[in-house]
């Protein structure tokens, strides 16, 4: 073992990493570039990665066919079927038949990236041009809405959550048939806006999905249910804090 | 060549994973594992940029903001050269097992942990208990190649 050493040159290439370490934590998270290295990265590690991503379908594939496929087949046509029917009736309510047929054709996406400094506010997901994402398309979890496609690349997109800030939808209480506007606050949280305070019809656990008036997404995505009201502005607007159908903070795949 | 495929290893394991499962860091464990062994300063300097380079990559890869996990790795490897060096050369050899597996769980514990310290939430936390649970049998296996490759350099 070689044992000589300079102890001021460790110190001095030590220091300088720690230091240009520093400064990357500091600047990068505002800059916008950053993204894109994060994508290029991510394409490029895409072809070493494939075989993981293989052995990983596989292996899901195994595991779900090794608990009871029989029983596992039959329960996923009858969800099929019941779930069929419900978007016929739900299509049928919002007048809106044509959601009922796009909505059939549902895929999964994995989720690739959720940065900590944007936790609340978008995920990347391994689905790009290539599997015809488009900008603004609707992304779910556990069948509820959890955001949209914010930007798309070749193999992978950005989706912004419903918890984003800049993250606005006009929706519709299902019960009462009142619009309003879902938002969130970047802090985990999802409100419900502008909803007329003096009508007071509003309750805990009504269900609320998109409206008709959207101009990017279908009516009738089911969103979460009202939880309870927060505040009452001086223009008489009421906003309630809204659980969203889907668990945010646990989901690793998405459809869409 | 050998901490590339480290590298590469772990990244796979995390693909593999999806996401369900904290995997060790294998990376960082050669690097250590490399500095016990060689302790010379052109050994150092090399593993001071190695785990710059490779933390870089790693936090553009799954953090998405480059520094998280290139400050860990360079503060273990800064840890690691100044606590190996403490220790005189003839004492590096017998008795030391237990400050290797200290040193060896340090690269574990850090470079999780700042992404914590910095950000804070209990789902971190979670994150980084798992983690070190997980990173146990590489610690033990590198322990293990390790104490081989002293007894080979005693043999010779």
């Amino acid at each position: 073992m070689d044992n000589t050493r300079n102890t001021s040159r460790e110190w001095t290439h030590g220091l300088t990493a720690l230091i240009i370490a520093l400064f990357l934590l500091g600047v990068s998270s505002g800059l916008g570039v950053m993204k894109s290295i994060v994508d290029i990265w991510g394409m490029i590690l895409s072809i070493p990665e494939y075989p993981a991503v293989i052995m990983r379908e596989m292996y899901l594939n195994w595991k779900s066919r090794s608990v009871n496929q029989n029983f596992l087949n039959d329960e996923v046509t009858r969800l099929k079927e019941e779930n069929a029917k419900l978007r016929i009736d739900l299509a049928r309510l919002t007048g809106e038949k044509n959601y009922s047929v796009a909505s059939n054709d549902i895929r999964t996406a994995r989720v690739t990236l959720r940065a900590p400094m944007s936790w609340w506010s978008e995920i990347r997901i391994d689905k790009g041009e290539h599997d015809k994402i488009t900008q603004g398309l609707a992304v779910f979890s556990n069948g509820y809405l959890i955001g949209r496609v914010s930007s798309v690349s070749l193999m992978s997109s950005w989706a912004e959550l419903i918890t984003s800030p800049s993250f606005m939808i006009p929706v519709v209480i299902e019960e009462t048939r009142e619009l309003g506007v879902v938002m969130g606050n970047g802090d985990g949280n999802v409100y419900l806006r502008y909803i007329p305070a003096s009508k007071g019809a509003a309750r805990a656990g009504m269900k609320i999905s998109t409206a008709m008036i959207g101009e990017q997404l279908p009516p009738g995505l089911p969103i979460g249910k009202i939880t309870s009201e927060f505040a009452v502005g001086p223009d008489g607007y009421a906003t309630y804090k809204v659980e969203p159908g889907a668990d945010l903070s646990r989901f690793y795949t998405v459809s869409y | 060549m050998t901490l590339i495929i480290l590298w590469l290893i772990q990244d796979l394991l995390t693909v593999f994973s999806g996401g369900g499962m904290q995997i060790p860091g294998l990376f960082i464990l050669g690097i250590v594992y490399k500095l016990l062994i060689d302790s010379s300063s052109e050994s150092s300097l090399r593993s001071i940029w190695c785990a710059f380079a490779g933390g870089i990559l790693w936090d553009l890869r799954w953090v998405g903001i480059p520094g998280f996990f290139t400050l860990g790795y360079v503060a273990v490897v800064m840890i690691v050269i100044q606590v190996w060096a403490l220790i005189p050369p003839q004492g590096r050899i017998s008795g030391t097992g237990w400050l290797v597996f200290v040193l060896m769980e340090i690269s574990q514990l850090i470079p999780p942990l700042l992404p914590v310290l910095i950000l804070g939430g209990s789902a971190g936390w979670v994150f980084f208990i798992r983690q070190q649970g997980n990173s146990l049998p590489a610690i033990l296996l590198f322990m293990y190649i390790y104490s081989r490759k002293v007894k080979n350099s005693q043999k010779v």
